[in-house]
């Protein structure tokens, strides 16, 4: 009993590890990460960027934004992510709507929309950073359908693997990527976390070992990749779409109180096919992707030992 | 504008009607604490004001109040936000003219009111910093106009003529930087105060 209280009070305090959850970052030049993820037949694309000059994020301060925008529609990236110098937000689209180009514009006053002052009369600027002009242009590839799991399965043990299955599409993605949304419950205290798991190829299935979802508090470490830079703005913002609202801003990134492994946990498993798309002006690394995402949960129960 | 006319005419013709008496003046001096809102997602912090008031009794029950009301510069909370880290102020002053009417206990307690018009002067500041490398700002603008106070109090006579009160105000300015700016705000103070009236 008493060790099991003393176990209590030990993970209580642990917070999931942001030291080992750095995006994979050039050390030198200016890299941009940029993703545009239409969800199922929902008529908003989430929309994802985050710039690092050096490895170190980017701000965009004084009024530099990023602006995502289709033929008829635009929005101004300006919630913030999970770190300093991520973005994200909800663009309109419809079936029409193939192609998202990303900028990053100077505008002083629409930047400041959000403050209650007179920002017209008010307006201290200091000028366009050296980041704006630059560009992007995504497309998004086609829809995707999971066909297995079938919603609520059941798993027991991190040792158990998840058969995921797609239907093909012609012409293919660029890759496949599952991003997680999980929340663990122990009876006293919950988890909740994201992780990222890159599939590789778009060729129908993969098989994905459950210890890419669920891991061990008390280990020192864990095969999971836990979500950062774009992919956490992005999926963050899909789950505030998908719940109206209604979701924990830090859900993706809130302290640990159970440990999953311990725990019954649900895992939303998002399965996004990725089409690379292009950068108009150069940047010196990154990524940027347009990308279509379907959702499946299924459910980690930990089986019952006894002594 | 009219209504200020008017009240003021209202004020000046029933002052006309009755020729001065012995105590039939006041003079209140009152310093409160405020509380302001913009309107928006501002976040004054609580700040200080001063209002002084010419009280002309036309009658048992009502008198003239002419007033003066000045407030401290009251900052906001730092705010951030994708631009950068930024924060207002807000000063301002006004001339009031309106109406009193009050009710006298039983010695030595009474209970009073204020309503009437502002005329007044505001002054918003705006700081922001973008951060390292970029250089920070100060800029500030001002406007005029009218707008309503009304209060409740009580007081206390300490003496024949020197009374001691509390008072709840509120003071409504309308449309602050109308014309001047495409977000144009109303501006609500509250204040609490304690002052001296002294009739004489």
């Amino acid at each position: 009993m008493a060790v099991a209280i003393g176990l209590a009070v030990l993970l209580a305090g642990c917070e999931i590890d942001g030291g080992d959850n750095l995006p994979r970052v050039s050390d030198q030049g200016l890299v941009m990460y940029a993703e545009a993820n239409r969800h199922e037949a929902e008529d908003t694309a989430q929309i994802a960027a985050a710039v690092f000059n050096d490895g170190e994020t980017v701000a965009l301060v004084g009024g530099d934004v990023f602006e995502a925008r289709t033929v008829t529609e635009r929005i101004l990236l300006k919630t913030g992510g999970s770190f300093a110098g991520s973005y994200a937000a909800s663009l309109p689209v419809d079936n029409s709507v193939q192609d998202i180009f990303f900028d990053i514009v100077h505008l002083p006053i629409e930047a400041r929309e959000d403050r209650w002052y007179p920002i017209d009369l008010l307006n201290i600027d200091p000028g366009p950073g050296e980041l704006v002009g630059k560009s992007a242009t995504v497309t998004f590839p086609p829809p995707v359908s999971i066909t297995a799991p079938l919603p609520d399965a059941v798993y027991t043990s991190i040792n158990d693997v998840i058969t995921l299955a797609w239907d093909l599409a012609n012409p293919p993605g660029d890759a496949m990527r599952v991003l997680s949304a999980i929340e663990c419950n122990d009876g006293l205290a919950t988890s909740s976390y994201g992780t990222e798991v890159e599939i590789g190829a778009d060729d129908g299935s993969a098989v994905i070992s459950m210890d890419n979802f669920i891991y061990d508090l008390t280990a020192g470490s864990s095969t999971i990749k836990f979500l950062s830079d774009a992919a956490l703005g992005l999926l963050q913002e899909t789950l505030n779409q998908l719940s109206a609202g209604n979701i924990d801003p830090d859900f993706l990134a809130r302290q640990a109180g159970a440990n999953p492994i311990n725990s019954m946990c649900e895992i939303r498993l998002f399965l996004q096919r990725q089409l690379q798309g292009r950068f108009d002006v150069t940047f010196d690394d990154g990524t940027v992707f347009g990308s279509t995402s379907a959702e499946v949960s299924v459910l980690y129960l930990p089986a019952v030992t006894t002594n | 504008m009219p209504a200020i006319r008017l009240l003021l005419i209202i004020v000046l013709v029933a002052c006309n009607t009755k020729t001065v008496q012995a105590e039939n003046m006041q003079l209140d001096v009152n310093l409160g604490w405020t509380s302001l809102d913009a309107g928006g997602n501002d976040q004054f912090k609580s700040g200080k004001a001063l209002a002084v008031h010419y009280n002309y009794f036309l009658k048992h029950w009502l008198a003239a109040d002419i007033g003066v009301y000045v407030t401290d510069k009251t900052p906001e909370e730092s705010s951030q936000d994708i631009v950068g880290s930024f924060r207002t102020s807000i000063q301002s002053q006004a001339i009031l003219l309106g109406l009193k009417p009050r009710y006298k206990f039983s010695t030595p307690y009474e209970v009073y009111g204020r309503l009437g018009l502002q005329y007044w002067h505001t002054e918003l500041e705006v700081e922001e910093y973008f951060g390292p490398g970029i250089p920070e700002g100060k800029v500030s603008a001002d406007d005029n106009g009218y707008g309503y106070y009304v209060s409740i109090g009580g007081g206390y006579y300490v003496t024949e003529n020197v009374m001691a009160q509390l008072e709840l105000r509120h003071m409504e300015q309308v449309d602050v930087f109308e014309g001047k700016s495409q977000y144009p705000f109303d501006l609500a103070i509250i204040s609490f105060s304690f002052g001296v009236g002294y009739r004489f």
